[in-house]
């Protein structure tokens, strides 16, 4: 079973020193086990001054088991796909330690923005640009941190949740959203009528 | 190159102990003082089987036995690579690489009664209910226990690392056996057996018998791996390869071989080549002749080539009102390649079967020939001792295996498969002529000693028993150093001038395939303080009964396998194991 006790108190400790680190964490909905983290874009990077939000769902043996993480905002960058948002980062695997936690591992998720590793690649063919092209790259990554992780866009992501909450499947709300252009009603009213 | 061999031979120069030879009792005499060096490890042995190494390292680094273990475990049971490492690049690397601490954290033990945050759990617990491993690093006793019991589950149970971020540190076993049985008996019994079975499953030098259904046990070899071994079950295997034991053919060729003779691909390749299915009634149909115009029992005319429905009329080149344009097409030649290749697999497939075969009819010749022994031995006769019926018997299961197995090995050393940019076609045919010579003879000489071995000697008189006696005597000694020959040849003939880096052969043994002996535990599992300066297995036979071992599993089993061993020291069929099965 998972350790809540420890959970809560690491949503309390992050908290508290939220505005230092700039790490959030907070529950999806009551269960503990659901939770997003958000990161500030690293200074002096392409994801400067993008917020990322990761999905964090919690393995029935953690803290003794990583916690899997995958970006929710889309992202460019040679260890994230830009499919899935899958993360290649070692203690999110076999260097996982049990003294690690749910902030520790978003501050390393956070470095992994500002330090990729396209020899190990999550994403083959931003790896390859990222080696061989890296103007473009950072181009790339730029462009998608200003499409997809600025404050316009978070406000899709306040409107996702909250249809959800309202029992919305969250791939139809998305899809919902994107055909109506934005607008939280219109959407609502899509979703009601199938 | 066995010590057994050569004392094979020092028995043959000498008549009066020829005949002794293989005899039940001889095997005493002739089990060289070191005994055999490749051990069968048994459940009960296990322990023992790896005190020794732990001893060693134990005593030269002076460390305790679970951080013996962890350096063993990560050099795999290497105890010479281990020291080598140790000698290049000292003590501290060599810890360090492993995981081992040995430093001593007693100043930073907490005073009783205090409480300690767990960095875990994130929780104030009493010092009491914590855990301080070698590393420094003390968290508290549940989270430790969570820790193992998800390692053990992962498989990890051989090198736990310590909790916490870059600690490199594997944890001390006592600490996890400690804490993981207090609440959970049976995954710390799991632990156990996974560290007790690295000493198998991490370790060059051993292996599991692959007997199916499982006999339980593991054989260790001494120095070479390519080798052929003989588990106290009765399992015959080559230990390279695990599969039954093949040489002189390679891993590579049996495994190559063993697949062709299981696929059907060649009966397939022989039924597309010959043969064809009718359009109307689906049937196999042969070619007769060189027409390309057949016809099905059935009626219908159809075009070899093509295998469309024809009319029944014909030229040589053309059928009336059929055109498929394939009257010289690729397809027959490859139907004439595929044909040529089933026929050249054939003809080694039949030979190799042959020998297979003829030991099938052999073994049952052991029973009538104890029948023969034994109406002889009633007549008043001046032949008592009969061992070189029973000796030419085990010559001739010996021989035959080599023979069948030479087979398959010709198959791919002179085939297309493995050498073909290897050898010029001249060095081939030179080298193909070289061995079928050394082959054809053995053939000969062994089929004569089968000869001799069925003749029903009980009926015949002193002094044609007498002559017979002496042929099987000296068709022994012939096929015997016939088969060394065969090995030589392959050896330094065949592969030795090729770049054979992975056609290993084990070799030869005049006296069979040797018999792991059982490892004989002669001190308690527990008895932590006595540990003998090497291994006692070998001095086993030369204990009298009953004394000794106060060890009594290790005794047992031994027992155990003595009782079980097939042919009760009489035979030894060495053969396929699919021909043993089938007996
Ligand atoms: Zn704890
Ligand atoms: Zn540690
Ligand atoms: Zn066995
Ligand atoms: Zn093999
Ligand atoms: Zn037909
Ligand atoms: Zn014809
Ligand atoms: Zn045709």
């Amino acid at each position: 079973m998972i350790d809540f006790g420890r959970v809560q108190k690491e949503l309390q400790e992050c908290s508290r020193d939220m505005a230092a680190s700039g790490i959030k964490v907070s529950p999806k909905s009551d269960n503990l086990a659901r939770l997003v983290g958000t990161i500030p874009g690293p200074i002096g990077t392409p994801y400067e001054g993008g917020t990322f939000q990761i999905d964090i769902s919690l393995p029935d043996g953690y803290p003794f088991e990583p916690p899997k993480m995958q970006f929710a905002t889309k992202v460019w960058h040679p260890n994230i796909s830009s499919q899935s948002g899958a993360i290649c980062l070692d203690i999110l695997k076999d260097q996982w330690s049990p003294a690690l936690t749910l902030k520790t591992a978003l501050l390393s998720v956070q470095a992994l923005l500002s330090a990729p590793e396209p020899d190990d690649p999550q994403d083959a063919v931003v790896a390859q640009q990222y080696i061989r092209e890296n103007q473009t790259f950072l181009a790339t990554a730029r462009y998608w941190t200003e499409s997809f992780a600025k404050a316009s866009s978070l406000g899709v992501e306040e409107k996702v949740q909250r249809l959800v909450e309202m029992g919305f499947a969250e791939a139809h709300v998305r899809s919902a959203l994107e055909a109506v252009g934005g607008d939280e009603n219109l959407a609502l009213e899509k979703l009601c009528s199938g | 190159m066995e010590d057994g061999m050569s004392s094979d031979e020092d028995y043959y120069s000498d008549r009066d102990s020829l005949d002794g030879l293989e005899n039940e009792d001889s095997e005493f005499h002739c089990t060289p003082p070191k005994g055999p060096t490749t051990k069968v490890i048994t459940k009960e042995s296990l322990l023992a089987a790896q005190r020794e190494d732990l001893r060693r390292v134990m005593d030269l680094l002076s460390l305790r036995e679970h951080h013996a273990r962890t350096l063993l475990i990560y050099y795999r049971w290497d105890v010479e690579r281990l020291f080598a490492v140790l000698v290049e690049k000292g003590k501290d690397f060599l810890f360090d690489q492993a995981g081992v601490t040995v430093v001593e954290h007693q100043g930073l033990e907490s005073p009783l009664g205090s409480t300690i945050t767990c960095d875990i759990c994130m929780d104030d617990v009493p010092s009491g209910e914590t855990t301080r491993e070698d590393c420094g690093h003390c968290f508290c006793n549940n989270c430790w226990t969570e820790h193992f019991m998800v390692k053990i589950n992962e498989g990890q149970s051989r090198r736990i690392r310590c909790m916490a971020h870059k600690c490199n540190a594997i944890c001390d076993e006592a600490v996890v056996r400690n804490l993981v049985s207090k609440r959970h008996p049976d995954m710390a019994e799991k632990f156990e057996r996974f560290l007790l079975e690295s000493y198998i499953e991490d370790n060059k030098r051993v292996k599991w018998c692959p007997s199916t259904p499982h006999c339980g046990n593991a054989i260790r070899i001494e120095d070479d791996e390519f080798c052929e071994v003989e588990c106290s079950c009765g399992m015959q295997f080559c230990f390279s390869c695990l599969s039954e034991a093949h040489s002189p053919c390679s891993c590579l060729m049996w495994e190559l071989w063993a697949k062709k003779c299981r696929d059907e691909s060649e009966t397939v390749n022989w039924i597309t080549a010959h043969t064809k299915p009718c359009p109307k009634c689906h049937k196999p149909v042969e070619k007769n002749g060189g027409c390309n115009l057949v016809s099905c029992i059935c009626g219908q005319a159809f075009c070899w080539l093509c295998g469309g429905a024809t009319g029944r009329d014909h030229t040589w080149s053309s059928i009336s009102g059929h055109s498929c344009g394939r009257y010289k097409a690729e397809r027959e030649k490859k139907s004439e390649r595929a044909k040529r290749d089933h026929y050249r697999y054939m003809h080694y497939y039949n030979r190799y079967r042959a020998h297979t075969d003829s030991f099938k009819q052999e073994s049952k010749l052991k029973e009538i020939i104890q029948v023969r022994v034994s109406i002889t031995e009633e007549r008043d006769s001046r032949l008592r001792d009969f061992s070189w019926v029973n000796n030419g018997l085990l010559r001739l299961f010996r021989s035959r295996r080599v023979l069948s197995y030479s087979y398959p090995f010709a198959f791919y050393m002179f085939g297309d498969e493995l050498f073909n940019d290897e050898m010029t076609k001249e060095e081939r045919e030179i080298k193909q002529h070289l061995f079928e010579d050394q082959q054809q003879q053995l053939e000969g000489n062994v089929e004569k000693l089968s000869k001799f071995l069925e003749e029903p000697f009980d009926q015949y008189s002193e002094d044609k028993v007498m002559e017979i006696r002496m042929q099987v005597i000296n068709l022994s000694v012939i096929t015997d150093t016939l088969c060394q020959k065969v090995y030589e040849c392959i050896e330094n003939d065949l592969l030795g001038s090729l770049q054979y880096g992975n056609h290993n052969i084990a070799p030869y043994k005049s006296k069979g395939i040797e018999k792991a002996s059982e490892l004989t535990a002669c001190w308690k599992a527990n008895d932590s303080d006595k540990y003998p300066p090497s291994d006692c297995g070998a001095s086993e036979l030369d204990r009298p009964s009953g004394s000794g071992s106060s060890d009594e599993s290790g005794c047992s089993s031994r027992k155990r396998a003595r009782k079980d061993s097939p042919g009760g020291g009489l035979f030894d069929l060495n053969l396929p194991a699919e021909v043993i099965d089938r007996n």
